[in-house]
Order: structure tokens, then sequence, then C-alpha cells
């Protein structure tokens, strides 16, 4: 390590770098570019920032951000609070604790497009949850095509196929908590309850922030479902802001609308990026491997 | 103390419950004949549970659209991508791990920061950049922008910094270059992280949705989630079908996850507590 011929290191980091650079940091620039100009009849013209101010005057971007918020703000609590309850789940030491363990895993091998395409089936009024529901004289409920479920049957999916994922950082983050300190506040005379809140949850906390993050940078940007089962309807009860800026850009042809609702996307999401960042370094260091 | 543990069995039987009957009622039906997928649930018997009447027409069905070569497809894109990530991935990993440059910490920082910001975030505006490449509808859209990964990056220089720099050291000595130090000092070391990586880049080549929707609007070359997609459309009541694509589609990663879900679950943990 005397020497780091300059000829090497090109070589060693150029291939990853560029790629980076290329598909992943000049694309944002290329939103913002693109977004300041306006596509008529294939004439590419240069409108400054009217596609934002447009924006801003827009009900439907308005209604779309308003659908977005209402998803983030239901689902990622959700999602963190029953991943959590699993991980709890997961780290018991009880006989039969590695069937459930596989089973708890299950979800993470089906992806997202494989979980609509089963539960739109399961979800139909003629279908298996409706059927099960008829057991106990509920039902049948149209969970897709009406607009006061439609949503909720999105985040219903979309838990069901996620929690598994983000249970794998909780069950981690678990295993890095000393044993000691549990088993002396229990000597404390501490009840289970009391050590989930006082010992466990504190020292978990930094794991909780990065799922927290992690969870609504992906959910913020969820697509598939929306595509796949609803189109945004019904009455735009389900138009996030991803498929509108979708609609916009590869169904209207209006890539300067889609360019800005993903600038804002992006933007907000690099304000969650900072905030994760902030809050991590804050946090004790931990595991020092 | 026996009660406490009654409850958690009882949570953990409700949890397993949610988690596999959507699957198990989609993998009865796919061997199911169409017309028989809603039978038995008004009113609900238990026979709902049981591939009865017993049928492959499904998957006969199936392969005839044309499924099979979607499958290859898909191979070769996520092959492909895990094959040139490993390699690209590896050696910047190698190269932050052993060289003192002007700069590096900064450098590093902006591919942690590349890997924390979603694929999906940046798909509308990389369609632009590839279209710029004159590569829409060709397969290199799909493995290109994919092979260069933060994350794969990351988890290798994680690794090799914890290698004994005096192994390189030695090495060096005896004259061996440094293509020869990667290869047979730090690659057989490494391959616990090849695998989690690897299957980190296979698995996101696999579940790939919305890209692959954008960079191929011909769809003359079908991968696997856009596939089912478009066969979801196509064939709206062909429900065993449908259930039959599902079960295969998330087969493939489940043979490779269930014996490596190991080096799956260290690479997560690996980006999350020390991200």
């Amino acid at each position: 390590m005397n020497r780091s011929p300059i000829a090497l290191l090109v070589l060693t980091l150029a291939p990853a770098l560029l790629g980076l650079a290329i598909f992943r940091a000049y694309p944002i620039g290329l939103a913002l570019y693109e977004s300041l100009y306006t596509t008529i009849a294939g004439e590419r013209t240069f409108v400054g920032i009217e596609n934002y101010v447009d924006l801003l005057t827009d009900a439907g971007f308005w209604k779309s951000l308003r659908v977005t918020l209402w998803f983030n703000l239901i689902i990622n609590p959700l999602q963190v609070a029953l991943a959590l309850a699993l991980a709890l789940m997961f780290v018991q030491k009880l006989p039969g604790m590695a069937v459930f363990r596989l089973l708890f895993l299950i979800p993470i091998g089906i992806s997202l497009p494989v979980a609509v395409i089963i539960w739109r089936i399961v979800l139909l009024p003629e279908g298996f949850l409706n059927g099960a529901l008829g057991l106990v004289g509920l039902g049948p409920y149209r969970f897709l095509t009406s607009p006061d479920f439609a949503l909720y049957s999105i985040i219903g999916i979309a838990t069901w196929k996620g929690i598994s994922y983000w249970m794998i950082f909780l069950v981690g983050g678990l295993q890095n908590i000393p044993p000691e300190i549990n088993e002396a506040a229990r000597l404390e005379g501490a009840s289970a309850w009391q050590r989930l809140w006082l010992v466990t949850l504190p020292l978990l906390r930094p794991t909780l922030l990065f799922v927290l993050v992690a969870d609504i940078t992906i959910n913020f940007l969820l697509f598939a479902p929306v595509f796949m089962l609803t189109g945004g309807g019904p009455r735009g009860s389900t138009n996030v802001l991803m498929y509108e800026a979708y609609k916009s850009g590869f169904v209207f042809g209006d890539m300067g609308r889609a360019m800005a609702i993903v600038v804002c996307l992006v933007a907000m999401l690099l304000v969650i990026v900072a905030i994760q960042f902030r809050l991590l370094s804050s946090a004790p260091p931990k595991e020092a491997r | 103390m026996s009660l406490r543990k009654a409850l958690i069995y009882m949570a953990m039987v409700v949890v397993a419950f949610l988690f596999v009957a959507p699957l198990w009622w989609a993998i009865l039906s796919s061997f199911r004949p169409n017309d028989a997928i809603f039978r038995d649930l008004f009113p609900f018997t238990p026979n709902a549970l049981l591939p009865e009447p017993f049928s492959l027409d499904a998957y006969v069905a199936i392969f005839q659209r044309g499924f099979g070569s979607i499958i290859a497809n898909t191979l070769l894109v996520a092959g492909l991508t895990t094959a040139l990530g490993l390699v690209v991935n590896a050696l910047a990993g190698y190269a932050f791990a052993l060289f003192e440059f002007p700069g590096k910490s900064a450098v590093l920082g902006v591919v942690v920061v590349s890997f924390m910001l979603p694929f999906e975030a940046i798909a509308m505006p990389l369609y632009s950049v590839v279209s710029q490449l004159g590569w829409i509808d060709h397969v290199a859209a799909l493995v290109v922008p994919s092979v260069a990964n933060g994350l794969a990056v990351f988890l290798f220089y994680q690794f090799f910094r914890e290698v004994p720099k005096d192994y390189y050291e030695a090495a060096r000595l005896e004259g061996a270059g440094w293509l020869r130090i990667l290869w047979s000092v730090y690659v057989p070391l490494s391959l616990p992280t090849c695998i989690s990586a690897g299957l980190m880049l296979f698995i996101f080549q696999w579940e790939a949705f919305l890209w692959p929707l954008l960079a191929m609007p011909a769809q003359q070359f079908k991968v696997i989630q856009v596939g089912m997609a478009a066969f979801q459309d196509q064939y709206t009541t062909a429900w065993n079908q449908l259930f039959g694509a599902a079960v295969i589609t998330a087969l493939i990663p489940m043979l490779l996850l269930i014996p490596l879900q190991r080096y799956y679950v260290q690479g997560l943990a690996g980006s999350g507590i020390k991200g």
C-alpha cells in the first residue's frame, strides 16, 4: 500500500462509480431539467417553473398528495408496529419456533406483484375472504371496487407482503441487545411489559428509526398495487402521487408535469433521508464488530 | 407464565395462518379447473382448502401461452446482472477498502446515499437517460442500469476492510499483482459476502416491476413480474392460470432463498444496522 497507482484506482472504481453517476445521479438532474420544459406536439419548449406553478393550482395534484400522505400516515406506523410484534415473537425461545420462524419469513420470497395477484382473487366478492367472512355472517364486501375500501385493501396487501422484511432488521436489533440487561431488569422485578417499554424499546430505537424511515421511502413510491389493482380508482381514492406521475408522463405524454411530480417526491424523500442520517448519527454507536 | 406462553402461541398461530392461508388457497386453486375455483366458499366448507377436483390444466395453458420464455428472459436478465454486478461492485469495494485517495470518504458517502434512495424514485427520469442511449426495448436497458449497486459496493467494502492488511502486504512481498491478490486472497475469504450481494442483485431483478414496465414498452421481451401483470389484464378470469403464474413466479426465488436465507438476512442486516 506504499503507492496507489492512479490507473489501478480508475480501473477498479470507474465501472461502479460511472454506473452510479449515469443511472442514479444523472436521472435526478435530468428530472429537474425536464421539469422546466413542456412538450407540445413533439416540440419541447422551456417554460421555467410553470409546471410547478400549475401543480399548485391543480386540484388533481392536491387530491393525489392528500391520498399519498393519508396512505403513508396509516401504513408506516402500522407496518413498523406489526413488524416489531412479529420480531418479538420471532426471538422467543419456545418449542416449535423453527416452524413458526420459517412461516414468518415466507412473504419475503413473494414479490409484490405476486402478492397483488393472489390477493386480488382472495378479495373478490365471490373470493376466499368473503367466503370465510360468510362463516360469521359478514359481507360480502367489494374490497377493491368500493372507494371506502380500496385504499385500505392496498394497505393490507402491502403490509402482508412487507412486515416480514422489516422484521428481519428488528430481529437483528433485538439480538444485539445483551441478554444480561433484560435479565438484570427481570431480577429487579420488572414485568415483561415494563421490560419491553423501559429496556428493549429504548435500546432498539436506532433500528426502529432506520426501519421507519426506510419503510416510508418505500411506501412513498409504492406503485405496483395501484397500477395492477385499481388504476388510481375508484374515484381517485387510491391515486397516489407515484401513479399520478406515471399517468402524466406515460399515458398522457406530459413529461414536464410527470418530472415536476417526481422532483417533488424525491425532494420529500431527500428530506426524509437527511432526517434519517441526523437521527442515526446522534444515536449511540452500536456493535463495533 | 404458562398463560403468557399460551397467548404467544395463539398470536403466532394467527399470524402464521394469515401468512399461509392466501398462499395455500392460491396453490391449491392453481391445481383446480377454472370453473371450480370458487366452489365450496359459499357456504364455506373445509373442502375449500383441498385441491379437488384436481387438474393440471392451468400449468399446461400457462406454458402454451409463452410463460416459459418469460421465465428464461428473467433468468437471463437477473443472471447477467448478478454476474456483472458481483465483479463491478467487488472491485469498487476492494478499492475503497485498500487504497487511500483524496475525497475517499465523500465518494463513499455518496455511494451509501445512493442505496438509500429506492430505484422507483428515479425510474421515470431514468427512462429519459436510457432513451438518450437508444436502449429502450433492448435487454441492455434492464441489465446495465442495475449493475452498479451502492449496497453491494458497501457490503464488499465492509468485508474487505476487516481482512487483516498483513495478508495484502505478504502477498505484495511475494510479488503478486493486485488482481492476483484480489482473486486468490480476498475473493475466497468473501464467499458469504458474494452470496449475500449476489442474492440481493438477483432478487432485485426478479422482483423488478416499474422499470421493466417503462423500459420495454413494446413488450417483445417480457420479464416475469410485468409478464404476470399483463397476463392478468389479458386473461382476467382465468383464475387458475393466474394463480399458477403467481405460484411459479414465487417458487423460483424461494428455491434460492430457503437454502441461502442466512446470507440474505446477513446482507440486509449489514445494510441496516451499520448503514
